[in-house]
């Protein structure tokens, strides 16, 4: 079991976690239960969880998958800095926001699963884990023509560089000297 | 072009309709159940005490509004058929008084949908018996045998559907437990699950069997779910396995739970039919508001109850004999899952048992772009070219497992079969450090010397695959992208033995890999391959045609020696469609098993062909195996 990166399964639980309470919450609300405010604090503490937890982190080795538009929300988890981005810091918040849940019937299934979901990512803040956003790259636009500082000053054809003596004074007419291009006859220009 | 109908049909029918199939057997267990906890008289008092009253009168509903539609559905259903305990004629604005209870009917109808799911879930991961049935002649039509190609998917079909009943049986359940607190009733104890009135819903929960076990369940339904996502798979395979493993948990806590006999039905329906009078004045009538509705039955009959005659005649009621009496169901459960399960833990055993012995490794040999081949004997090891073995390591892991394609198969000539492994991810890492010291990692083939200091490797199977039977179709094109190359060439490999007992008459090879050093791994087999058809005047029953998709070396041929792959070699990628069309004009009329064992765009591409017309009546059968 070397390298399990625990946070990603602790994302996917709080994840679910936040709809559970949510449900719970709804039903709790609109059934009309006793305590049904509980059930309206369970509908703001899910919504909230499902905002902080849906921007996946970046894993340590290889590729992240992105949850589909994460991007807006990873921006805005980032704003938070070290809040967001320890994970002890998220694993109490988790175990604080269970605890109000748990005392009304339609979600304390809501709570328990949050409890675990704090668990694990309390396992993973003591592997050492935390949060990094998943930037995307810039897409780098191919530079044309970005190593070509001079036209070539020889017509073709061209002999490599190092056998090129005087490029400046070689001309199309001339008969090249010193390369190791020899014409077997001169070569003239036919312009006129 | 557009979609052919019939290459559709015979690509996607079967599949779709037993989907279709499962489907109405849901959805006709739901309604069965549903119906009978509604209307059933068995149940009557049971559903009068966990429903909500409503009184309808031309559309007046009183109940939770959110549910009041379904309350004058339910209603003016009910309102169709005569029911003698529930309707009152005689009074004078006629309010029909109904009990929906939502909470019950649901619950109840879930959890037989739950116990179906759950017996069906087991069966396409006994993996032996599939293998057996895709090997064996009662199983003779291709098509039913590409059902089999299925299975996985269907048993993630299977587990998001006990996943979202599970949420609908256990808020079912919970209304059920507020409302057995809430409609306490004297006469009616041993029906009700509270032990007192406006008992905590939550004691409910946590202090009987089913509730405690039930809560159990749906943690450990929690754990698997959110361990079995596709990210997860992928990045981290070992929390899906070992999360996984806890379905036996699961089941161990299903059976406990429907033994707790919480909901009860009268066995005495003949001497007491439901909402009768007993004479000695308690009333069977209904137990929500027996103030409400005595009132204005003593208005309408002031003798009280000295008209017996009348009583009958006007309101149907019936004269009870004795006490009502209860007794929970026979847990159904059992019957549904022990089957299944049974089943399971038997081929696990197997498994087991026959995996106990180590295999003795021949050779191993390191090939170019991180690939090692191990070639080992095992007794009274038989496999078919394509299926694929687990291998087992306790040196390297004493836990892990990992699924690898055989590339030679036991012959009756020879009994040393082979995989081809590419090292990607720690436990390949540790295990090829293990076989291959570093030091000698860059030589060919390991002396003989270090063969005596393997690890012990054990492995279990073999497993079939969807290639198994690209031996059985008169033409076959068999796609491979990089290391999916390992299937096709255990087919090869056995054609290589001997090709005529087999269907195949032509095989297209597409070998697709980024780098030019991959081709060396089976460089030598398909030279020897392509050789021995020209020998027998065959020389187009193997097509082999390589690409190399990526072109940033220099290096254009694979070794001198391989002349016959060298002009066989495309840079760049294949152009399917060409392809396609080529396949179709040389075999016309016939169909061709296309088979893909590489990246998914491929995959998808490929699928989306074989779906499509061409004009040369060629069909094209596209099987696949689906791997995460």
């Amino acid at each position: 079991m070397g390298q399990i990166e625990w946070a990603m399964w602790a994302n996917e639980q709080a994840l679910a976690s936040g709809l559970i309470l949510i449900t719970g919450g709804i039903v709790a609300t609109a059934g009309q239960f006793a305590q049904w405010y509980l059930g309206a604090y369970s509908i703001a503490a899910g919504v909230l969880i499902c905002l902080l937890e849906y921007p996946r982190g970046k894993r340590s080795k290889g590729s992240t998958m992105e949850r589909c538009g994460q991007k807006y929300l990873t921006r805005a988890v980032k704003v938070f800095g070290p809040l967001t981005s320890n994970y002890y810091i998220r694993a109490f918040l988790h175990l604080g926001l269970s605890v109000p849940a748990g005392f009304l019937l339609a979600t304390i299934l809501g709570t328990a699963c949050l409890a675990i979901a704090s668990s694990i990512y309390l396992l993973a803040a003591i592997h050492g884990e935390h949060w990094t956003p998943i930037e995307t790259k810039p897409k780098e636009r191919p530079q044309v023509g970005g190593t070509i500082k001079q036209p070539p000053s020889n017509p073709p054809p061209r002999p490599p560089a190092e056998a090129r003596k005087k490029p400046s004074e070689e001309e199309v007419a001339g008969v090249p000297g010193g390369g190791p291009q020899e014409n077997p006859m001169p070569v003239t220009d036919e312009v006129v | 072009m557009a979609v052919s109908w019939r290459s559709w049909l015979a690509n996607e029918g079967v599949k779709h309709l037993c989907l279709l199939i499962w489907l109405s057997l849901n959805v006709l267990l739901f309604w069965k159940t549903f119906l009978l906890y509604n209307q059933g008289p068995e149940y009557h008092y049971l559903h009068q005490m966990l429903g909500d009253t409503v009184y309808s009168s031309r559309g007046y509903t009183v109940g939770p509004c959110c549910l009041s539609i379904l309350h004058i559905i339910v209603c003016i259903c009910k309102s169709q058929t005569p029911n003698p305990s529930l309707a009152h004629s005689s009074l004078p604005w006629q309010p029909q008084v109904c009990f929906l209870s939502l909470g019950l009917c649901l619950s109840r109808a879930s959890a037989s949908v739950l116990n179906l799911n759950c017996s069906l879930i087991l069966l396409p991961m006994c993996r032996m018996l599939l293998a057996y049935l895709r090997g064996s002649q009662k199983v003779p039509s291709r098509r039913t045998r590409r059902l089999l190609d299925k299975s996985r998917t269907f048993h993630t079909t299977c587990g998001v559907t006990i996943c979202i009943f599970s949420g609908v049986h256990v808020a079912a359940h919970l209304v059920n437990a507020l409302n057995f607190s809430v409609n306490y009733h004297e006469d009616f104890v041993e029906l009700n699950a509270a032990r007192y009135r406006d008992e905590d819903p939550r004691k409910l929960l946590f202090t009987t069997v089913p509730g405690l076990t039930g809560v159990c369940m749906v943690l450990v339904l929690f754990l698997m779910i959110t361990a079995s996502t596709y990210a997860i798979r992928v990045s981290n395979y070992d929390i899906f396995w070992y999360t996984h493993n806890l379905f036996l948990v699961f089941y161990m806590l299903l059976m406990l739970h429907v033994s707790g006999g919480l909901l009860k039905y009268q066995t005495n329906l003949d001497t007491h039919p439901p909402g009768c009078i007993n004479l000695n004045g308690t009333r069977y009538q209904n137990i929500h508001l027996p103030e409400y509705l005595s009132e204005h039955f003593h208005e309408s009959f002031p003798g009280g109850f000295s008209k017996p005659d009348e009583l009958t005649q006007n309101t149907f009621v019936k004269i009870c004999m004795e006490e009502p009496r209860f007794q929970a169901n026979f847990p159904q459960t059992w019957l549904w899952i022990s089957g299944p399960l049974c089943l399971y833990c038997a081929e696990r055993l197997y498994r087991c048992i026959r995996s106990n012995k180590p295999v003795t490794i021949i050779s191993v040999i390191s090939h170019p772009s991180d690939v090692m081949e191990i070639r080992m004997v095992k007794e009274n090891f038989k496999a078919r070219p394509g299926q694929y073995i687990v291998l087992h390591c306790p040196s390297v892991s004493a836990l892990e497992n990992h699924p690898f394609t055989l590339t030679m198969c036991p012959t009756e000539t020879k009994a040393t079969f082979g995989v081809h492994l590419k090292i990607v991810g720690d436990w390949t890492e540790r295990f090829r450090d293990l076989l291959l010291p570093p030091s000698s990692q860059d030589s060919e083939i390991l002396p003989f010397i270090q063969s005596r200091n393997y690890p012990k490797l054990y492995i279990d199977g073999p497993f079939g695959s969807p290639f198994e039977d690209s031996l059985n179709y008169e033409v076959s094109l068999c796609v491979a992208g990089g290391i999916g190359v390992t299937p096709f060439a255990s087919i090869l490999n056995t054609l290589l033995d001997d090709w005529k007992p087999y269907r195949l008459r032509r095989l297209y090879f597409i070998w697709v890999c980024r780098d030019i050093q991959s081709f060396r791994w089976f460089a030598d087999l398909l030279c020897v391959l392509y050789n021995k058809f020209w020998q027998e005047n065959r020389p187009d029953y193997v097509n082999i045609q390589l690409y190399l998709s990526q072109t940033d070396g220099l290096q254009k041929i694979i070794g001198e020696k391989y002349q016959a792959l060298n002009s066989r070699l495309f840079i760049g990628r294949p152009r399917w469609k060409l392809l396609f069309n080529e396949i179709a004009k040389y075999n016309r009329g016939k169909t061709v098993g296309v088979f893909c064992c590489g990246p998914n765009s491929i995959s998808k591409t490929l699928h989306k062909l074989s779906n499509q017309n061409n004009s040369y009546g060629t069909r094209f059968e596209y099987n696949k195996e689906s791997f995460s």
